[in-house]
């Protein structure tokens, strides 16, 4: 038995599980949050990338990076925490799914991406820039890549129901 | 036959709603959710701002942002179409639609508004804090697209012909 395994089946012992699975409610609720935190994260996240991709040249990116990305930062949290509710409810269907490993692999490569941006020091670069200051080239490659994991991420989400057996 | 009833049993609505393949009901509901992250996304950057966050990025440049969000909304009618087709029957009584139905067009509305308002007055665009009617209108259209979410959302677990997906 794998850790994923172990985890599911102690998580499934636990009176959070049982609430969520008990409820009628819960899961459409965080179902319906965690569709405010896609677009919070996609909104910050996704228009910052657009913005060192080049579109929207004026936005003064420096400024929209600093003060956007907690608010990412905030619907991304907002997502762990439903995600994990629903997760908790029915913790086997999960862990089985196809799409699941898929979702929470590009999660990782998404967020191995942000570390990316902060470490290699073009977040630095960028919160630089003017107004009409075109991106580096490293910014131009995080930003594409970070396009296409977080609407991977929302793709492997969105396949939960249909790849697989489990739902 | 019904009218929704040849809607929902054309070979269009039955190859969309039975095939089993990903080219139709996953891959359009895909298309909608990512059609949502490219409208409300934006959208909320500019309502936020107008709001008073991050005040030194200028506003009027966000304007371009209207393109990224006509894309996303196309997407959505597009799909939208699509998946109604398949589930005519039911969805098209549901009362659950109707109300995502009124905070679209509410929202769209205000993006219009704050358009002709706020964008292409530049004497508002220059300023830091922006008037309260301006605000107000911003959050409001949040509000929209909050109800719109739900609406949406909860069409997979309450009214006719909702099934959890």
């Amino acid at each position: 038995m794998n850790y994923i395994d172990l985890f599911s089946k102690w998580l499934a012992t636990t009176p959070l599980s049982n609430i969520v699975s008990d409820s009628r409610w819960i899961v459409p609720a965080s179902q319906v949050v965690h569709f405010f935190g896609l677009a919070l994260l996609f909104g910050m996240a996704g228009m910052l990338d657009l913005r060192m991709l080049g579109l929207g040249k004026g936005i003064a990116i420096g400024e929209f990076s600093r003060r956007m990305i907690p608010w990412a930062g905030a619907g991304f949290l907002l997502n762990v925490i439903t995600g994990f509710i629903m997760f908790a409810g029915s913790p086997f269907m999960f862990a089985h799914n196809r799409a699941f490993g898929f979702k929470m692999l590009f999660i990782a490569a998404a967020g191995l991406n942000v570390l990316f941006f902060y470490v290699t020091g073009t977040a630095r670069k960028v919160e630089a820039l003017g107004s009409r200051d075109d991106a580096p080239r490293s910014a131009k490659i995080i930003a594409g890549l970070s396009l296409f994991l977080w609407v991977g991420v929302m793709f492997w989400g969105r396949m939960l129901p249909f790849l697989g057996n489990s739902f | 036959m019904h009218f929704l009833e040849w809607i929902e049993q054309s070979g269009f609505s039955v190859w969309v709603r039975e095939s089993g393949t990903f080219w139709s009901y996953p891959l359009i509901i895909f298309l909608h959710t990512m059609g949502l992250g490219f409208l409300v996304g934006p959208s909320i950057v500019i309502c936020m701002r107008i709001c008073g966050f991050a005040p030194a990025v200028s506003l009027g440049p966000m304007e371009k942002l209207y393109s990224v969000m006509w894309v996303g909304f196309w997407i959505n009618v597009t799909s939208g179409i699509g998946m109604l087709m398949a589930e005519a029957t039911t969805k098209m009584i549901s009362p659950v639609f109707y109300i995502k139905l009124v905070f679209i067009a509410t929202a769209v509305w205000m993006m219009h508004l704050l358009r002709k308002s706020v964008f292409r007055n530049l004497a508002e665009l220059e300023m830091k804090s922006l008037p309260m009617t301006s605000r107000m209108m911003a959050g409001a259209l949040l509000m929209c697209w909050a109800g719109a979410i739900t609406a949406g959302r909860l069409m997979a677990y309450i009214g006719p012909g909702s099934t959890p997906r």
